[in-house]
């Protein structure tokens, strides 16, 4: 049968297998269902990236009109992945360090890694080197929503809190309690 | 004194137990008994066994068993005593025995063997087998009806015998039976007129005593004057004895039995158990002066009518046969369950037993085999000789002796199986490989017109159950056991053609195929549907592979986890598909294992 690609109305180019029917059913056969969670994992970390998003629930997979919906669905083939799916899709993920679950304690809702914590570090680094923002005292509103928009618009909190408590460890960084909040100053690297 | 007129002899070379009565059981036995006759020693019994049943007690002497055994029933039994014994002086045990109750020295031989002839009930004509004691022996067993006096004469003994009873008895006991008993034949004489009538042995309805048969039931009543006029004449030869105090001194009314090898205080116990028990007294049958006396030395056996409350008659007694009938099975089975228990304990020493025997033939017939390639030509000895003349028996016999064990389920594991046995079990199940292929695919030397169908007929693939069925329907007897069936099948290729081979899936489900149904072959013959159609459901395979569809679900689940197929579940539809069992899974080819990312980067 001829699969071919698709490319979404947000721009994002869809892989061939996503209009294969059997791509959104978990398949018994432990192999071939290795192979398929590669493909899905894959396919949101690129997505997330494509759309800048950050948090996948299991909730997007159930109801319709989410951010997701242009992967977890496909109209074309009347196919949408079963939300106990996407729940197994996150485990591997997390099992394989590309998410984790946020907040923690619960298998809902996960905080993907399209980027790993050490890699928003350098970029939280460079970012604030390029601004000329050394040695000032930055809250964490004003990374995550700067009045220019850089790469780390829309950053959440918690991933925030990582990637600069690695800059810490190296002494690049050093959190500060501020009056509403919490604050962090940056150092030569 | 006390053991003349007391005791029967008997012949002791009978064993105890055949000298028993039907109703009776043996109580205990001890060796090393003498028996002292009142104070002194009785010479001619010193060495013997002693025995106690419910009814007597049996003395067998060890060297002279016919002359010097003799029985002595526990009626005359009146009161007992227990000497433990001291030093040199053997534990006692004494039975004082009752006056009253002595066999009359004068006795007859005339009738004795009467109670023993089975007789036949007037009442309810059951007949009555012999063998039971005196007493239970008197009555109808079925009916409880008691046995007609027919002979006059034992009537008259009998009710001379109650009579001589009744006249020692404390005045308490007889007032209690006199008015319990029958006012017929066991009221003395001279009370005869003043009794308030006969009763009737059937319905026990008191009868005018000059009626000769039953006012109710007219039943013959029992003919009270000829029993009268007999007792008078017959009431001499006891009477003597019946005086308190008569001939008899007090102190020779005793016999000592002496236990010179111990063993005397559980006999002892069981002895009063049996004395408390008064079976012999009939079970509450009835009340006999004699019952207890052994049937070789007593005049007749034959009493006079029992207490009529006391003996069960009628429906209930009937009841309580059957219940005793039953209750006797019962105890019969159980003894049977019992042996068979034991016999499984015995189960191993048997199969061990056969484990050594199978060891001895291999053994001798190893020697055989060696030894045999020497004989011509060389010296033998004699041994030498004998084994080789066996041989040519030998693996006959061992041929069969091994399959006897083997038909017994005693086959030895660890031991090996002979060659023999072998050849014919292999012989055996290719037979069966053969007939079963006959079965599946036709026989082939049929009219070339009218080709036979086998069970496979067409389809290339049938489950074992259908073929096991079909297999013994055709044989119609001597049926396949399933085990030996599984064992032709690997035999089954060799004679079918195309070969016909089993496969096992992974639910347990068995089948028998053609070689267009190996797994390999199968797998290529549905990756080849879905090329084609790209997707089909378990039904379209079914359909087109002309199989039942949970047959191809099997198969199909087999290609999965080869993970050549992956499945499209209905569930995961946006529309329609539905949620649960209605919906079907789809098969398609596996496109994720080379699937090469071709979306955005």
């Amino acid at each position: 049968m001829a699969l071919s690609t698709h490319t979404t109305p947000s721009g994002f180019l869809l892989p061939s297998i996503h209009s294969a029917p059997p791509f959104f059913t978990e398949q018994p056969n432990q192999n071939t269902q290795a192979h398929l969670t590669e493909q899905w994992i894959r396919l949101i970390l690129t997505y997330a990236r494509h759309k800048r998003l950050f948090v996948l629930r299991v909730d997007d997979a159930e109801v319709p009109g989410g951010d997701w919906d242009e992967i977890l669905r496909n109209e074309r083939i009347n196919r949408r992945i079963p939300p106990s799916y996407l729940s197994s899709l996150m485990a591997s993920m997390i099992a394989k360090n590309l998410a984790v679950y946020e907040p923690s304690k619960q298998t809902r809702a996960v905080l993907l890694y399209w980027r790993l914590p050490e890699e928003w570090a350098d970029v939280l680094h460079s970012w604030a080197t390029a601004t000329g923002q050394l040695n000032t005292i930055l809250t964490f509103y004003e990374i995550s929503d700067p009045p220019i928009p850089s790469p780390l618009s829309g950053i959440p909190i918690p991933l925030l809190r990582r990637a600069i408590t690695i800059l810490s460890r190296s002494n690049r960084a050093q959190i500060i309690g501020v009056a509403d909040g919490e604050g962090v100053r940056f150092f030569i690297g | 004194m006390a053991l003349r007129r007391y005791t029967a002899s008997i012949d002791g070379t009978i064993p105890v137990p055949a000298l028993l009565y039907d109703d009776e059981e043996l109580l205990a036995s001890q060796d090393g008994v003498g028996i002292y006759d009142g104070l002194q020693k009785a010479p001619d019994f010193q060495t013997g066994s002693v025995h106690v049943s419910t009814h007597r007690l049996f003395f067998v002497h060890s060297q002279n068993p016919t002359s010097h055994s003799f029985t002595m029933g526990l009626l005359h039994v009146v009161r007992t005593n227990y000497y433990a014994g001291l030093f040199k002086s053997a534990p006692k045990v004494s039975l004082f025995l009752d006056a009253d109750t002595a066999l009359p020295l004068t006795t007859t031989s005339g009738q004795r063997t009467e109670i023993f002839e089975s007789w036949e009930c007037e009442v309810c004509s059951h007949r009555n087998p012999p063998g039971l004691s005196p007493a239970a022996a008197r009555i109808c067993a079925l009916c409880g009806v008691p046995r007609s006096a027919s002979a006059g004469s034992a009537t008259s003994e009998a009710s001379s015998q109650i009579q001589s009873l009744f006249s020692s008895l404390p005045e308490s006991s007889h007032t209690s039976l006199s008015s319990s008993s029958s006012p017929g034949p066991p009221s003395p004489p001279s009370t005869n007129d003043d009794s308030d009538g006969i009763a009737c042995p059937a319905c026990t309805f008191l009868n005018h005593p000059s009626l000769r048969v039953c006012e109710i039931c007219t039943t013959p009543l029992p003919n009270v004057e000829h029993a009268g006029s007999m007792r008078a004449k017959s009431a001499p030869s006891t009477r003597p004895v019946s005086p308190v105090g008569g001939s008899i001194d007090p102190a020779n009314l005793l016999i000592k039995l002496s236990f010179r090898k111990g063993g005397d205080k559980p006999f002892y116990n069981l002895l009063r158990r049996a004395l408390r028990s008064q079976a012999w007294e009939g079970k509450r049958i009835g009340h006999s002066a004699r019952s207890g006396t052994s049937s070789f030395a007593i005049t007749s056996p034959n009493y006079g009518p029992t207490p009529v409350a006391m003996r069960p008659s009628g429906i209930d007694g009937i009841m309580r046969n059957v219940e005793a009938s039953a209750h006797v099975t019962q105890t019969d089975l159980n003894d049977a369950l019992k042996d068979l228990e034991g016999l499984m304990m015995k189960a191993k020493d048997l199969v061990h037993l056969a484990g050594e025997l199978n060891e001895k033939l291999t053994a001798s017939s190893t020697t055989t085999t060696t030894s045999s390639p020497s004989t011509p030509g060389t010296q033998l000895s004699s041994l030498f000789s004998t084994t080789t003349l066996v041989p040519s028996t030998e693996p006959e016999e061992a041929k069969f002796i091994r399959s006897s064990l083997a038909q017994l389920g005693l086959q030895m594991s660890n031991a090996p199986v002979t060659l023999d046995m072998i050849r014919d079990e292999r012989r055996w199940i290719e037979e069966l490989a053969r007939e079963l292929a006959r079965v599946l695919q036709g026989s082939p030397d049929d009219i070339p017109g009218q080709k036979s169908v086998g069970v496979m007929k067409e389809r290339g693939i049938v489950g074992l159950d259908e073929v096991w069925g079909g297999w013994n329907r055709a044989r119609g007897v001597a049926l396949i056991p399933p085990s030996t069936f599984l064992q032709v099948l690997p035999h089954l290729p060799a004679y079918t053609s195309p070969p016909i081979r089993s496969r096992v899936f992974k639910s347990g489900l068995s089948v028998l195929h053609m070689p267009p149904y190996t797994h390999a072959s199968f797998t290529a013959r549905i990756v080849g549907y879905l090329t084609m159609s790209g997707m089909m459901t378990t039904s379209q395979i079914a359909h087109e592979e002309n199989i039942t569809i949970g047959l191809a679900d099997e198969m199909v689940a087999a290609i999965e986890a080869d993970g050549v197929i992956c499945r499209d579940d209905e569930r995961s539809a946006i529309k329609g598909g539905g949620s649960g069992t209605a919906s079907e899974v789809r098969w398609s080819r596996n496109l994720f294992l080379e699937y090469i990312w071709d979306g955005q980067l």
